[in-house]
C-alpha cells in the first residue's frame, strides 16, 4: 500500500502540468501563458529601444538601411525593388504578424483551424462567398505581370525571413492566447487581404429588399420613394463638367428582367459609415501657391491599427504613406512630386441571379434555353479539436451559389443579406492587378502617370484624388464598372436570361473624371460620382450628400489655405442634415403638450448650433429624435417581418419632411386616427427624451454627445483589455468628422506639395501591433484630439534627424 | 539546498526549454535530495514562486506594467491600480504549485522506493 502515494503524487504533478499546458475553451494554457520566460510577459516591451542593430538575412540582394523614427515608422533605404519590398515585408511582420495572420485566416475561412467549431459559420460563409476563388483569380493576373510578381514574392520572402527568426517565446501575444503558431506567408495571402477590401467596401446589397418593395407597392411607389437620383446632391464631378468622349451604347433593359422573391430570404441593409472624405485644393487657393491634398478613409476602427505607415526609398522612388499590413507598396501617400488619396465609390458591382437547377444533384442549371453544367468546388475546413468538415459549393458562370435552398444558417448575421438559391456575380471574383495601380502611383511624377496607373485598377472602386507639384489637381471615380442598363441590379435578377448579365465594362478612360475645375478644388465623400448627364449607369443610390456639401461649402469660401485650415475641416462636426431639418423639427412640435423636463430639453435642442461636438447635449437629442422619427414614418409600411424591406433613404425622408408635409406616408396605418408630420414630431421627440432619461437620468452632463456616442477602438479579435479606453469625442455620420461609435477616420493625412513636400498624418493606434508596446496606441490621443503629426520625409539615409531613434543595417547572409 | 538547486537549474533550463521542465527538475531534485514531503513541497513552491515572480517583474517593470495591466483586464481581474502586481503573484503561485507538487512527488518517491535501497 505504501507505494500508492508516490504514484498518486506523481500523477497529480503530471496532471497539473498537463492541464496548465492545455487550452480549455477560451482560456489560454495558463502556465504556458503566464510563464515569464516564454509566455506573455516576454511580450512586454521595454521603453528603451536599442539605437543600432545589425541583421544578416538570407534572400537579400544588397544592403538595406532602415531608420525608425520616434513613432517607430520605418524609413527603408534599399538599392533595388526586390530588397525594398523584402524589407517592407520583414518590418511589417515584425510589427503586425498576428494581425496579418488572423485577417488572412478570416478572409479565407480558416479560423476554425485555430479557434474551433464556433468559427464554422463564418468560415463557411467566407468560402461560399468565394473569397479564395477571387484571390486565386487575382493571383493568376498578378503572377502574369513579371514586375508585380517579383514585388509580391519579395514581400512574402521578407515576411518569411522574419518568421524564421522567431522562437515560440517571441510570437505575438495573441498567438499565445489562442495557442497556435504563425505559418509561412504566400502571395495568395496578400491577394486575400486585397480582396477583403472589396468585401468590406463593395459587398453591400439591397436587391432583396428592393424586390420585396416592388412586389408589395408596385412601380409607382418604387419610383417615388426610391428614385434613381437624389433630391439633393452635389456629385463628385461638378455639375456642368463636359464628358469628352464618345460613349459606347449601354444595353437595353429586357422585359421581365427581375424575378419574384421568396420571402424566407433576408437582407442586411447597407451600413452607412463605411465612407471617407478627400479633397485637394489648387495652388490658386493656397498660401504657398502649391496644391494641398487631404484624405481620411473611414473604416471600422480596430487595434492593431488598420494601416501601417512606411517610407520606401530606392533609385526609382521615394514614397511615404500608409500600407495595408500584408500588401506591398503604399496605398495612400505622397512622393516628391505628387500626392494621392482614395475614398470609396458605392457603385453596384454585386448582383444576385436566380438559378434554376435541373434537379437536386445541382449539376446543371437553366441558362440561355439550355442546361449548363455547374462546377463543384469542395471546401475542406480543418477544425481545431474536431473532425474536418467538407462543404460543397456549386459555381455557375455567374459565380458561386452562396446558399442553396434551406442551406443558410438560421441566426448568422452575416448571411442575412444572402438570398437562397441565387448565384453571386461580384467584381471581387475577377482576376485583377490592382497592385500595379499603387506600384505606379508610388513612383508617379505627373498627371499622365496618374491616368496610366488608374487603368489597372479594378476593385473596390475608389475616388482616386490626385495633386501634383505642377499644380494639377484631379479626381476620378475609378474601377471596373460593369456596363449596365439603367437600374440593372436594383432588384434580384433572373439568371437564365443572357440579357440580364453584365455587358462588358465602361471603358476605363470613360470613367468619370475631372482635372483642374474652375472652382479650384476637387473633393469626394462617397456621394454620386456624377450627375445624370453622365452617359452610363453606376448605381441608383450612393451615400448621402451631406459631408460632400459641407466640404464644398467650406472650400468654396476659403482662400489662402494652409495645412491648418485643412486640418480644421477634417475635424468639422457640423451637420448639413441638421441644417436641413432642425428648424422644421423644432417649429413642428406643439410645446404646449410638453412637460417640464421635456420643455427644458426642447430649449437645448432648439438652440443647438448643429455641431456634433462632444459636449453638445442638443446633438444627442437630435440624433435620437431623427432616428425615432424616421422609424415612426416608415416602420408601419416597410417594417413587415414576413416580407423584409428597407426604409427609403435619408435624402427621400428629408424631401418628404420639407417638400411634402401633407404626404400620406406620415400616417401610421396601424392606428384608426390619421397622423400628420407634426404628430410624429411630437411623439418621437417625447420618446427620445424618455429614452435619454431612462438611460442617464434627468438632463445632465451624461447627456453630452461624447458620452452618448461612446466612441472607442476595439481590438481586432475583441480581446478585452486590448482595445482603447472610451473616448469623449465629437463627430457623426453626417459630419465631415465622421466618427461614430467605432467607425470613423482610420487615417487622416494632409500633404502640402511644394519644392519639398510637407505632410501630416495620424491614425487611431500605433505602428506596433503588440499590446505590450508603447507604440501600440501612441498616436491615439493625438488622433482623438484632432491633431496631426508631422510626417518625417527623409531624402537620403545620411540625412540626420533628431526623430530617428533606431537604425538597422541589414546585409545579405 | 533543494530550494536553491530547483531555482538555479530551472532558471538556466527555462531559457532554452518550455516552462514544463520545472516539473521534471523539481521532481528529480527532490527524489535525489529531498527531505520530508512537506518540506520538499515548500522548497519547490518557493523556488519557482520566487523565480517566476522575479522574472515577471524583470520583464514588466521596464514595460511600466503596460501589458500586465491589459492582460489583467483580459483575465477579468477586478479593476485596480495594482492589477499588475496581482498578476505577478498569480504567476508565481501557479508556477510554485506545479513545482511544489512535483517536488512533493519526488520526495514521496524517495521515501517509498529509493530509501530502502540505499
Amino acid at each position: 500500500m505504501k507505494s500508492l502515494k508516490p504514484i498518486f503524487t506523481l500523477f497529480l504533478a503530471l496532471s497539473l502540468t498537463f492541464a496548465l499546458n492545455h487550452k480549455w475553451g477560451n482560456i489560454p494554457p495558463l502556465a504556458k501563458f503566464l510563464d515569464p520566460f516564454q509566455g506573455f510577459w516576454k511580450n512586454a516591451e521595454s521603453s528603451n529601444t536599442s539605437p543600432e542593430l545589425n541583421l544578416n538575412l538570407e534572400g537579400l540582394q544588397g544592403e538595406v538601411s532602415v531608420q525608425f523614427d520616434n513613432q517607430r515608422i520605418p524609413h527603408i533605404f534599399a538599392s533595388n525593388n526586390h530588397d525594398l519590398y523584402f524589407v517592407q515585408g520583414f518590418v511589417t511582420a515584425r510589427d503586425r504578424l498576428w494581425q496579418m495572420d488572423f485577417q488572412t485566416r478570416f478572409a479565407s475561412g480558416r479560423l476554425s483551424e485555430v479557434i474551433g467549431p464556433k468559427a464554422l459559420d463564418i468560415d463557411r460563409f467566407q468560402r461560399r462567398m468565394g473569397m479564395t476563388f477571387g484571390a486565386e483569380n487575382m493571383m493568376k493576373t498578378m503572377m502574369a505581370d513579371p514586375e508585380i510578381a517579383a514585388m509580391m514574392n519579395a514581400y512574402a520572402e521578407g515576411i518569411n525571413a522574419y518568421i524564421q527568426t522567431l522562437k515560440p517565446g517571441d510570437y505575438p501575444i495573441e498567438f499565445k492566447i489562442l495557442d497556435y503558431e504563425p505559418e509561412n506567408w504566400t502571395p495568395l495571402n496578400s491577394a486575400l487581404l486585397l480582396k477583403m477590401m472589396s468585401a468590406t467596401l463593395a459587398s453591400g446589397s439591397d436587391e432583396f429588399y428592393m424586390s420585396n418593395i416592388l412586389k408589395k407597392y408596385g412601380a409607382e411607389v418604387m419610383k417615388d420613394l426610391f428614385p434613381d437620383y437624389p433630391y439633393r446632391e452635389e456629385p463628385i464631378i461638378p455639375v456642368g463638367t463636359a464628358w469628352n468622349f464618345k460613349p459606347i451604347p449601354s444595353p437595353n433593359a429586357p422585359a421581365n428582367a427581375n424575378v419574384g422573391t421568396n420571402a424566407s430570404i433576408r437582407t442586411k441593409q447597407k451600413e452607412e459609415g463605411i465612407g471617407s472624405n478627400n479633397w485637394a485644393v489648387s495652388g490658386k487657393k493656397t498660401m504657398s501657391g502649391y496644391p494641398i491634398l487631404a484624405n481620411d478613409p473611414h473604416l471600422d476602427l480596430t487595434l492593431p491599427a488598420i494601416w501601417y505607415q512606411i517610407q520606401l526609398i530606392n533609385q526609382e522612388q521615394n514614397v511615404y504613406g500608409v500600407s495595408i499590413p500584408g500588401a506591398p507598396g503604399v496605398i495612400i501617400g505622397f512622393n516628391q512630386k505628387v500626392a494621392w488619396g482614395v475614398t470609396n465609390v458605392g457603385s453596384d458591382v454585386l448582383d444576385w441571379y436566380q438559378i434554376q437547377f435541373k434537379d437536386q444533384s445541382h449539376q446543371s442549371y437553366w441558362y440561355d434555353n439550355k442546361w449548363q453544367a455547374t462546377k463543384k468546388r469542395v471546401e475542406t475546413i480543418q477544425v481545431r479539436g474536431a473532425k474536418a468538415i467538407t462543404d460543397t459549393v456549386y459555381y455557375t458562370h455567374h459565380g458561386p451559389v452562396v446558399y442553396l435552398e434551406d442551406q443558410k444558417p438560421g441566426n448568422f448575421a452575416k448571411a442575412k443579406n444572402i438570398p437562397e438559391g441565387y448565384a453571386l456575380r461580384w467584381i471581387a471574383h475577377e482576376g485583377s492587378n490592382d497592385v500595379r495601380t499603387f506600384y505606379l502611383l508610388n513612383k508617379a511624377n505627373n498627371y499622365d502617370d496618374y491616368r496610366k496607373a488608374l487603368t489597372y485598377y479594378s476593385a473596390p472602386a475608389q475616388n482616386f484624388l490626385f495633386a501634383t507639384v505642377d499644380n494639377d489637381i484631379a479626381i476620378t471615380p475609378n474601377g471596373y464598372f460593369p456596363l449596365k442598363w439603367k437600374g440593372q441590379g436594383k432588384f434580384l435578377l433572373d439568371g437564365s436570361n443572357p440579357a440580364n448579365e453584365w455587358q462588358g465594362r465602361i471603358p476605363a478612360d470613360q470613367n468619370p473624371t475631372v482635372k483642374n475645375p474652375a472652382r479650384g478644388f476637387v473633393s469626394s465623400a462617397n456621394q454620386f460620382s456624377a450627375d445624370p448627364t453622365y452617359p452610363y449607369y453606376l448605381h441608383w443610390e450612393f451615400s448621402g450628400y451631406e459631408r460632400g456639401k459641407r466640404i464644398n461649402d467650406r472650400l468654396s469660401k476659403m482662400s489662402q489655405i494652409t495645412v491648418d485650415s485643412m486640418r480644421n475641416l477634417q475635424n468639422d462636426n457640423y451637420s448639413i442634415f441638421a441644417q436641413n431639418v432642425l428648424s422644421v423639427f423644432v417649429s413642428g412640435v406643439n410645446t404646449a403638450k410638453l412637460n417640464n423636463e421635456e420643455r427644458k430639453a426642447f430649449n437645448v435642442v432648439s438652440k443647438w448650433n448643429k455641431f456634433y461636438d462632444a459636449k453638445e447635449i442638443g446633438a444627442s437629442i437630435f440624433e435620437i429624435w431623427q432616428k425615432l422619427l424616421s422609424k415612426q414614418i416608415w416602420e408601419d409600411e416597410f417594417g413587415d417581418a414576413n416580407t423584409p424591406m428597407r426604409y427609403p433613404s435619408r435624402d427621400r425622408t428629408v424631401q418628404l419632411i420639407l417638400a411634402e408635409p401633407q404626404s400620406k406616408w406620415f400616417d401610421n396605418i396601424k392606428t384608426p386616427q390619421k397622423e400628420g408630420l407634426n404628430d410624429l414630431l411630437l411623439s418621437s421627440y417625447k420618446l427620445s427624451i424618455d429614452s435619454l432619461t431612462k438611460k442617464y437620468g434627468p438632463m445632465n452632463d451624461k447627456w453630452q454627445w461624447g458620452h452618448v456616442k461612446h466612441s472607442n477602438v476595439p481590438h481586432l479579435a475583441k480581446i478585452a483589455g486590448f482595445g482603447s479606453k472610451t473616448l469623449f469625442n465629437g463627430g457623426s455620420k453626417t459630419s465631415v468628422n465622421a466618427l461614430s461609435e467605432s467607425n470613423g477616420p482610420s487615417w487622416r493625412m494632409i500633404v502640402a506639395l511644394g519644392k519639398e513636400p510637407k505632410a501630416y498624418g495620424v491614425f487611431p493606434g500605433g505602428q506596433s501591433g503588440n499590446p505590450g508596446s508603447f507604440y501600440y496606441d501612441d498616436m491615439l490621443d493625438t488622433w482623438a484630439e484632432g491633431r496631426l503629426n508631422e510626417l518625417l520625409y527623409l531624402r537620403s539615409k545620411d540625412q540626420s534627424s533628431e526623430r530617428i531613434i533606431s537604425t538597422w543595417k541589414i546585409t545579405k547572409k | 539546498m533543494l530550494f536553491i538547486l530547483i531555482l538555479f537549474i530551472s532558471l538556466i533550463a527555462q531559457f532554452f526549454l518550455p516552462w514544463w521542465v520545472i516539473t521534471p527538475i523539481a521532481f528529480a531534485l527532490a527524489a535525489w535530495n529531498g527531505q520530508s514531503e512537506k518540506k520538499s513541497f515548500w522548497n519547490g513552491f518557493s523556488a519557482i514562486f520566487i523565480l517566476w515572480a522575479c522574472m515577471s517583474l524583470f520583464r514588466s517593470l521596464p514595460n511600466e506594467n503596460l501589458l500586465a495591466n491589459r492582460v489583467a483586464q483580459m483575465l477579468m481581474l477586478p479593476d485596480s491600480d495594482l492589477n499588475w502586481l496581482i498578476l505577478v503573484l498569480i504567476t508565481g503561485v501557479l508556477g510554485g504549485l506545479v513545482a511544489g507538487t512535483a517536488a512533493l512527488a519526488g520526495a514521496s518517491f524517495k521515501k517509498g522506493f529509493f530509501r530502502r535501497s540505499r
